[in-house]
């Protein structure tokens, strides 16, 4: 078998301090997605959400002082601290509001010869998610990205149980606005 | 066990909420329901891509936080040069050096040698001549 060596974030990070902009590009190219989905799931608007990604990049980059022991560690630290970018820009600009206004609406529930169908079920899943609570759907964004229990409850700075009543919470608000693409 | 009720925990199973019952339940049944499984696996790709949407900033705010980068972290020239000179020289890069040196030194060595042996050039009445400078006294001899 093929033994390919990966490089960690945590070393990717080392050489960025370094000046290595290849190891930049493919740092970015590991979160540019999902954590961008995190942010524009919290900020509801494009702009903000890539003015926030830039800051928390940027800023966790310049963190020299953090020692990152583990894997995951960088990880948790870049969602902590965009987590952390994303509230105080909500709060200074009192963006609240208008992410309210943008929340998509319940989608019509399928006619009964296409029910299940994967598209169908997919898109009602997008709009089931953009509803979820705040709360619940940092939880959503944070597990999808593929962060563990405890590196989402470290990001939150919540105990560990809240965060599984949090998921719970999540799968049970998900799975009653599923109810009418799933039953059949 | 019904489609509908494993369709409806599907999301369950995902995200690991359910209990050990229920996570064996549904394991047995996408065994064998096609349907369910392949419904259990679109959402699978589509939680863990994070979302439909295009979910990334543009290129022109890529090139932003690049050019940021660069400027916080990567060194200037003189900086670039003197870290170069810092660093240590490896093994092979020094055999090589040296290498190179010995092998300069044997295609010279042999052209300097020869330069030594060669006899001044002397004039007939045993004078140094300077063709360099001719003057009406050295001129003589033609």
């Amino acid at each position: 078998m093929f033994n390919v060596p990966v490089d960690t974030d945590e070393g990717l990070f080392g050489r960025v301090r370094e000046g290595d902009m290849r190891a930049f590009d493919a740092l970015y190219a590991r979160y540019e997605s999902r954590l961008f989905a995190f942010l524009f799931s919290q900020l509801k608007n494009r702009a903000d959400a890539e003015d926030v990604f830039h800051e928390a990049f940027l800023r966790t980059l310049k963190s020299g002082e953090v020692v990152f022991d583990r894997d995951g560690a960088f990880r948790t630290w870049l969602y902590r601290i965009a987590r952390n970018v994303a509230l105080n820009h909500q709060r200074s600009d009192r963006r609240g509001t208008r992410a309210v206004a943008q929340l998509p609406e319940r989608d019509s529930p399928p006619r009964a010869d296409d029910q299940l169908g994967d598209r169908q079920l997919l898109h009602a899943l997008d709009g089931a998610v953009a509803r979820l609570p705040a709360p619940l759907s940092e939880v959503y964004h944070l597990r999808s990205s593929g962060l563990s229990y405890d590196e989402i409850a470290t990001v939150l700075e919540i105990p560990l149980g809240t965060l599984k009543s949090r998921m719970n919470q999540m799968v049970t608000h998900l799975r009653e606005e599923l109810r009418p693409w799933t039953a059949r | 066990m019904d489609c509908s009720v494993i369709s409806a925990d599907l999301i369950a199973y995902h995200f690991a909420t359910c209990d050990d019952d229920a996570r064996a339940r549904i394991d047995a049944h996408l065994l064998g329901c096609t349907e369910c499984l392949r419904a259990y696996l679109a959402i699978k790709h589509h939680t863990d891509r994070g979302t439909s949407l295009d979910a990334r900033p543009s290129d022109a705010a890529r090139a932003r936080l690049r050019a940021a980068v660069a400027a916080e972290f990567q060194p200037s020239l003189g900086a670039r040069a003197a870290r170069a000179l810092r660093r240590p020289i490896p093994l092979y890069q020094s055999l090589a050096a040296a290498a190179a040196v010995v092998f300069v030194a044997a295609a010279v060595a042999p052209m300097l040698a020869r330069t030594d042996s060669m006899p001044p050039m002397q004039a007939t009445g045993g004078e140094r001549v300077d063709t360099a400078r001719p003057t009406p006294e050295n001129l003589s001899f033609y």
